[in-house]
């Protein structure tokens, strides 16, 4: 049977979850059933779905999807729900919810909002917007993505927006890849085809990395291997190199930055007495001094040179230190709003996710945080470290609790020194349990309140805990519209392809039935799915015609050249000031410096930590974990689908070195573990890591024994709950061990 | 004759196996047995100094199929219009019906599979016949983000690509010769 078949019908949808794309796909739908799936077959450039998008039929239909309201009638966690109807669901939420307000106040009701659905219009956005009109809700900051990198893109650049079109990394003479992997994590689609064409031209690639790869493997000429949570290091031996051999851009450093002197203090061992030469940074990163300095030399000396910092060695304590180092190498370089160089940064490029994305200028005073409409933290004060003086960036007030830290606040409250005490949580598109750092200390924290919601596809590890769990639709079954991840000029129209399955809804929906038990304003609740998708693309100039991209499914914007971030403030400075309060790149920057912590230094350092490599604890556990993404999932979502899980299984990386002084064989059952828990997987014995570090795809769901062991392989069992000053989120600083399986490889029943 | 080749840029390949699931996708293959496009990986060296390579592993309709020659029951052809090596379900006597199921060591490749159905019946890759037949390439090729699969004539792929039959992971064979053409990865170790 052909696509030509008379009774399928192709609808336009897209992929729409968390992983680094949003790609076209066409649904073929015969008899109200998704049949198959293309992807994009249309004009350049192709937005072409991975394996996820195209496993989709297997996730939609999965026999596990979630088929009625659940109420739990096991212990929390246990798992055991009985099916109850949307009428006593949504009754029993709003009677509670009406209970938790009127003893304990709007502030005790907590909203966990993540990644899970990346539409426009469901996921967060309708919960966020019943909880508003109910009065407030405690929300949560801190993407674990990135909040490192964009905390050092703002008080580098004072913006988000500092990345180039793909193509123009055609036009750069030396491209780095720095913890940067986007053959897994796509980083906008088409980009890896772009690494192989800047290959196939000739461009030299370099990869740093603690893994060979996939992209390292891939695209790279020289892959460096360094220690994980020293990259700062590097980089800062890499300026010291370029400064004291005068390879730098002077006239650039002169007419854009500001602080250059202050660096160099600190570089040449005025500030600390320590000369920060590539022989300081080989005893801490592992990399060898000659290596550092000949990158150095060579991004020096190939201009224009693309140095793509990528998030994770910021998702590390003190992780901004990293972001920061690199983007004062991409300025002293004078590869910033230039053709071919690439200023790192947050890296967003063409800007359709925020409405207005025209320069505004930072605010010279601004102690009181933004209005953000939620009666809750509305009028509370700047949070500590907060670089509340730019405007973009995180929200930085004070009344929301960082996401690391949301467990450790449910458990501890305001005692802890946390703005509420929280007993209720609201928790949509979300796995947070699983993917929040410290997953034992997360489940303690959940089975502490006293009443949890759940809008959720699958029973996740997180949805256990949950007192009422409501089926949620999928993209297949509703309307939206999809922005790309980051920073490609195009918007998908996520078209409905299938009723909903069961008796599941979409999350405007669920809230638009559970607002009216709330007894609030319908607001945005008044308004149809196409209404409130037209009223969004209003408010955008790059959207001219909503029809014609909802029979489409996809606008593809044309630029008239490829976007290179800052090109008018280099090309004229006179006129075009950057939006930090110099108005320049701040090597130095004095917001960070007034902070006068030394925890938040006004320039990059390095900074050892409670974790690293070489401290106490690394007697102890003497193995650095590092949690990567996998390409079977996109962070937990897809873990659950035959087609995704049968490619390899779940497992920890570690080198032959580290498995042979352990007794460990390839595929051989380990135990994984520190203070914090202890996990049972398999391992993979591979050259592809670097002796001293193991790696763990996050993602896995959490599957824990009676003794507290977990076979899942959920990462963050063992991860550090502690973020940075800046929000980094230290998923990569963890230091562990590992042993063979001690009673062989049996679970305990 | 025409023969049918699959070409395939193995330096572009980042191991993503999407070409594999859409081809699940497309066919409907729910057992995990069936794979008709097999992704396999090559490491070598010690670290720090590794190559790795991936190799897409479908049917490559060999021109003289040693799965053809074998077969007890005849089941096995190969189409005088394009070379496309297909199966005939109805005269396959199956995975416990045939006593040897020769066709599964006689292929270096792994292309003939079997379910997991009762006395399922030998298949394998068929270049996605449907959509050829509809002027479109198979989905494995219309589905790769690298733009590193594709489907010809033999001879209109050694115009574009040259002659290179043989990659890592990938041994070229005169006796059955494989309908396959490579840009393979150059062993290069980091």
């Amino acid at each position: 049977m052909g696509q030509t078949d008379k009774d399928v019908k192709i609808v336009n949808t897209g992929c729409c979850h968390d992983c680094g794309g949003r790609c076209v796909l066409k649904a073929h739908v015969k008899n109200g059933q998704v049949i198959r799936i293309e992807s994009d077959t249309g004009e350049d450039p192709q937005i072409r779905a991975c394996m996820r998008g195209r496993a989709y039929r297997q996730r939609l239909y999965s026999p596990d999807r979630l088929q009625t309201p659940l109420k739990r009638i096991g212990e929390k966690g246990e798992g055991k729900f009985k099916p109850i109807s949307w009428e006593e669901a949504l009754t029993e939420i709003a009677a509670k919810m009406h209970q938790v307000k009127a003893t304990h106040g709007n502030a005790s009701i907590l909203m966990v909002a993540s990644g899970g659905n990346q539409g426009m219009l469901h996921g967060a956005l309708p919960v966020g917007a019943m909880l508003q009109g109910f009065g407030g809700f405690t929300r949560s900051w801190g993407i674990a993505s990135y909040e490192g990198a964009m905390y050092a893109s703002m008080a580098t650049y004072g913006t988000i927006r500092t990345g180039n079109s793909r193509e123009d990394l055609l036009n750069s003479k030396l491209v780095i890849m720095w913890g940067w992997n986007p053959a897994v994590t796509i980083w906008d689609p088409g980009t890896s085809l772009m690494m192989s064409r800047i290959r196939e031209k000739g461009i030299r690639i370099v990869a740093i990395d603690p893994r060979y790869s996939d992209s390292a493997a891939t695209f790279a000429d020289q892959w460096i291997p360094i220690r994980p949570g020293t990259d700062s290091a590097m980089l800062i031996a890499m300026a010291y190199v370029i400064l004291d051999e005068e390879l730098q851009d002077q006239a650039f450093i002169d007419l854009h930055t500001v602080g250059i002197d202050k660096y160099k203090d600190y570089l040449f061992g005025k500030e600390d007495g320590v000369h920060k030469t590539p022989q300081w940074a080989e005893t801490i990163t592992g990399v060898s001094a000659d290596v550092i300095a000949t990158l150095a030399r060579e991004y020096a000396g190939s201009s224009p040179a693309a140095l793509i910092a990528g998030w994770s060695p910021a998702r590390a304590s003190f992780g901004e230190q990293y972001s920061r180092a690199a983007n004062v190498l991409t300025a002293i370089t004078g590869n910033v709003g230039v053709n071919g160089g690439y200023a790192s940064g947050f890296m967003r490029a063409y800007s359709s996710r925020e409405t207005n994305y025209k320069r505004v200028i930072a605010g010279k005073d601004s102690k009181k945080a933004r209005s953000t409409g939620n009666p809750v933290e509305d009028g509370a004060p700047p949070r500590q470290y907060s670089l509340h003086k730019l405007f973009g960036g995180t929200n930085p007030n004070s009344a929301r609790i960082h996401n690391a830290k949301v467990f450790d606040a449910i458990l501890r409250g305001k005692e802890g020194g946390y703005p509420a005490d929280i007993k209720m949580a609201y928790i949509v598109a979300s796995n947070c349990l699983n993917q929040h750092p410290n997953t034992r200390r997360g489940a303690e924290a959940l089975k502490s309140l006293d009443f949890m919601v759940v809008h959720e596809q699958f029973m996740t590890p997180t949805a256990k805990f949950a007192d009422i769990v409501l089926p949620v639709n999928t993209f297949m079954e509703r309307n939206d519209i999809a922005p790309p991840w980051l920073g490609s000029p195009y918007y998908i129209y996520l078209n409905k392809a299938v009723d909903s399955l069961h008796e599941s809804k979409s999350d405007l929906d669920i809230c638009r039935e559970l607002s009216k038990k709330l007894d609030i304003p319908p607001g945005m609740f008044q308004f149809d799915e196409d209404d409130i998708l037209q009223g969004i693309t209003a408010s955008r100039d790059d959207i001219p015609d909503y029809e014609a991209m909802k029979r489409d499914g996809v606008v593809k914007i044309k630029l008239k050249e490829p976007i290179v971030s800052f090109k008018e403030q280099i090309e004229d400075p006179e006129n075009n000031a950057f939006p930090t309060l110099s108005g320049k790149i701040e090597i130095y920057c004095e917001h960070l410096a007034e902070m006068n912590d030394p925890k938040v230094p006004p320039i990059p350092k390095y900074m050892p930590h409670e974790e690293s490599h070489d401290g106490p604890l690394s007697k102890t556990y003497p193995l650095q974990l590092i949690t990567s993404h996998d390409k079977k999932r996109a962070h937990s979502t897809w873990h659950n689908v035959p087609w995704c899980q049968d490619i390899e299984p779940h497992s920890v990386w570690l080198n032959s070195l580290d498995a042979t002084k352990r007794g460990i064989i390839d595929q051989g059952s380990v135990d994984v573990f520190n203070d914090r828990g202890r996990l049972r997987i398999p391992a993979k014995v591979t050259e592809r890591i670097m002796p001293g570090v193991v790696d763990i795809r996050q993602g896995a769901w959490y599957d824990p024994d009676e003794e507290g062991v977990d076979h899942g392989g959920c990462a963050n069992v063992l991860t550090r709950d502690e973020p940075s000053p800046g929000g980094a989120h230290p998923m990569n600083s963890a230091l562990v061990q590992i042993e063979p399986t001690p009673d062989g490889a049996g679970r305990k029943k | 004759m025409t023969q049918l080749g699959f070409y395939f840029n193995q330096t572009r390949c980042i191991g993503c196996h999407t070409c594999a699931v859409a081809c699940k996708d497309w066919h409907d293959h729910q057992e995990a047995t069936i794979n008709w496009m097999q992704i396999n990986t090559i490491e070598k060296g010690v670290f720090p100094h590794l190559f790795l390579a991936f190799i897409a592993v479908p049917c490559y309709h060999c021109e003289d199929p040693s799965c053809m020659a074998v077969c007890p029951a005849d089941a096995i052809s190969k189409r005088a219009a394009d070379g496309i090596v297909i199966v005939d379900p109805d005269k396959c006597l199956g995975r416990e019906g045939c006593e040897k199921t020769p066709c599964l060591t006689a292929c270096r490749s792994s292309s003939p599979q079997f379910g997991l159905a009762p006395n399922a019946k030998m298949q394998k890759c068929d270049f996605c016949l449907d959509r050829l037949e509809e002027g479109k390439q198979p989905i494995c090729v219309e589905a790769c983000p690298m733009f590193a699969l594709e489907i010809d004539s033999m001879e209109n792929l050694q115009q574009k690509y040259g002659k290179q039959q043989a990659a890592e992971g990938f041994r070229y064979s005169k006796k059955i010769r494989p309908a396959a053409l490579f840009t393979p990865k150059p062993e290069v170790f980091s």
